[in-house]
């Protein structure tokens, strides 16, 4: 104990060095830079009258039911395609791997607005598939399915990214020993693959969910902008500045703080794990 | 009984392993990269060879004659691998009973807690591994493999992570768990102490070739080839040549000295190696140089020594002898102080032809 604190006191002096004093300048900068504006939206929206009635405005509220239920959605397919995908790139080396794995990365440095036009050419009401799609009674593009398909699209890759480094950081001795102990491979999946790449999975599908959130330029593109239908809350935000500026700081507002929170929430599962190390 | 018999191609690798091996401990010895591991992963059913096939006890689990290829997890066989695989996430209580699917709650419990005791595991059933000694972490991996009555257990260079110590315990552990399961117990070591201290029986690998297999004193004392011999730590390995065989003798010639051993088949002019090893070789008190009953004897002196805890390694050059040194003894401390070899350096040397073990050098030139 008395090392420790020793420790921290030699620590403390190293701080106030010339070094030190020069690599605080740019640290004050940085987090400066990031804090400001979201302390000035809530300097701004606070002094607001009337925030009650604003939360409860069709635009705002239809803005919020459509995010949570999009968003959770297309979380729910990006677990349910990604996480097979990803644990078939972390554990099996095949021809083509190397270019699944490019595809796979490639929405993630796409600007969203080009992911929106190509979600468009290929399942818009003339798109190649959306051409057939539309013979036999169906029609994706600006539909709330056509919001979950853009979200998806931009957001699937960074949880499969996340999963597979998981997978690929668990020993597959471990499995093996599983298999010799009459473990299924399912089972030993679910029994430890899953558990001790939890951390990078948990990781991986906040990540996802939050690009899912905030999607704004595909699903403009893709899904349009309908209250109630399509329009998300980026959309909602952008239609307010124009004739609303409370609800869209209400609205920003909101999803600031849910983006806060849930990260909070992952470090301190992922730092309460015993696994921490992983992530 | 276990009966393997695999194929494997690897890049720039072949395996081709085949032993039998009965109810008791056996040792798949050889230097690293010969293909032990390989060995035992096939056997577990987690590596899939290219031809051959295995039977354990009567039922053949893989064959590729007959297309039979069991899966590991209908193959009851416990497989403790190097570093044990302990799962991270899971305390000792339930990496233990990870195995017992099929048991109800309470029998789990049961036979978890009959393991603890038997491999004195108590206190830390609510441990995770990474918070084990690298013993109780052998313990938990074994008491893991046992916990489902396996008909064959698979042990990987079990232990390699151990200080020397811990090893003579664990060592007697382990044959205590065969003789009490009574089921085959295959290990692999490249370690010729671990090697020695428990195989009933040792199978001799070589750059993925099994090399000899047998009792472990046919394999210490009566190695095939040179190989074998140098791998089981044999020391002294003599080129000579067979001179005639007379009645029980067989008559050799090492550097200029006549030899005698014990008869064998081998032809006159035929070129071989003389196997013994560093403990046999016996040193003659001058008094009684002269008894009945001697044979092969040598005189030299000795030109280094190296103590090694009780144990003495001398090097001996003999008489006339021209070489570094000749002949490498090993012998207890007592006996060194006894023959005051602290002072005595000239030493006379027999060498018994039942302690002498003949070989034919496959390729018939000296050293």
């Amino acid at each position: 104990m008395a090392r420790k604190l020793a420790f921290q006191e030699s620590a403390k002096s190293r701080l106030i060095s010339l070094p030190m004093v020069l690599l605080l300048i740019p640290i004050v900068l940085v987090s400066g830079f990031l804090t400001l504006p979201l302390i000035a939206i809530f300097l701004k929206v606070l002094p607001q009258e009337g925030l009650w009635e604003t939360l409860h405005r069709p635009l705002v509220t239809e803005a919020l039911r459509l995010s949570l239920v999009t968003s959770l959605s297309s979380l729910v397919l990006a677990l349910l395609c990604g996480t097979p995908v990803a644990y078939l790139l972390a554990r099996y080396r095949f021809s083509g791997a190397a270019l699944l794995d490019t595809l796979i990365d490639l929405p993630m440095v796409l600007p969203p607005t080009v992911a929106g036009v190509a979600l468009l050419m290929a399942f818009g009401r003339r798109g190649i598939l959306g051409t057939w799609l539309n013979v036999v009674g169906f029609q994706i593009s600006f539909t709330t399915v056509a919001v979950v398909l853009a979200q998806s699209f931009v957001s699937a890759p960074f949880y499969i990214r996340a999963a597979r480094a998981g997978f690929q950081s668990v020993d597959q001795e471990l499995e093996r020993v599983a298999y010799t102990l009459g473990y299924s491979p399912l089972r030993t999946f679910l029994r430890v693959t899953v558990p001790l790449s939890l951390p990078a999975l948990l990781g991986g599908a906040v990540m996802a969910w939050a690009r899912a959130l905030g999607e704004f330029g595909a699903t403009i593109m893709f899904a349009g902008n309908l209250i109630g239908r399509t329009q998300t809350m980026p959309l909602a935000i952008y239609t307010a500045m124009e004739s609303d500026l409370t609800a869209a700081l209400v609205l920003s507002a909101i999803l600031i703080l849910v983006s806060f929170s849930v990260l909070l929430c992952v470090r301190l599962l992922l730092h309460r794990s015993p696994f921490g190390a992983y992530a | 009984m276990l009966e393997v018999a695999i194929h494997k191609r690897f890049d720039g690798f072949r395996l081709d392993a085949t032993f039998t091996a009965e109810h008791e401990l056996v040792v798949l010895f050889g230097p690293s990269g010969a293909g032990k591991s390989l060995t035992l992963q096939a056997i577990a059913g987690i590596l899939p060879p290219d031809a051959g096939s295995i039977v354990i006890d009567g039922q053949t689990v893989y064959s590729s004659g007959q297309q039979i290829d069991l899966p590991p997890q209908a193959r009851r066989i416990g497989y403790v691998p190097q570093h044990y695989a302990l799962f991270p996430h899971l305390t000792t209580e339930k990496n233990i009973g990870f195995g017992l699917i099929d048991l109800s709650q309470r029998e789990r419990k049961q036979r978890v807690s009959e393991l603890v005791a038997l491999f004195g595991l108590h206190g830390l059933e609510q441990r995770r591994p990474q918070g084990l000694s690298g013993g109780q972490q052998q313990r938990v991996a074994l008491a893991r493999a046992l916990a489902m009555q396996p008909r064959l257990l698979l042990l990987d260079e079990p232990f390699a992570a151990l200080d020397v110590n811990l090893r003579q315990a664990l060592r007697q552990e382990l044959a205590q768990v065969q003789a009490r399961s009574g089921i085959t117990v295959l290990m692999v070591t490249h370690d010729l102490n671990d090697a020695f201290a428990i195989g009933q029986r040792v199978i001799v690998y070589d750059a993925g070739q099994v090399i000899q297999q047998g009792t472990r004193e046919d394999v210490f004392f009566r190695p095939a080839t040179r190989r074998v011999a140098e791998f089981v730590g044999t020391r002294n390995i003599l080129p000579a040549v067979v001179e005639r065989n007379e009645g029980q003798t067989l008559w050799l010639r090492w550097q200029e000295h006549p030899l005698a051993a014990l008869a064998t088949s081998l032809k006159p002019g035929t070129p071989v190696y003389v196997c013994i090893r560093p403990t046999q070789v016996l040193l003659v008190p001058p008094e009684r140089r002269d008894e009945k009953e001697r044979e092969n004897l040598f005189s030299g002196s000795i030109v280094s020594e190296q103590m090694l805890s009780e144990t003495y390694i001398l090097q001996l050059r003999l008489d006339q002898s021209e070489a570094a040194y000749d002949l490498e003894i090993t012998l207890p401390g007592y006996v060194y102080h006894r023959l005051a070899l602290e002072r005595q350096k000239r030493v006379t040397i027999e060498l018994r032809r039942q302690t002498l073990h003949v070989i034919p050098r496959e390729d018939g030139k000296g050293r």
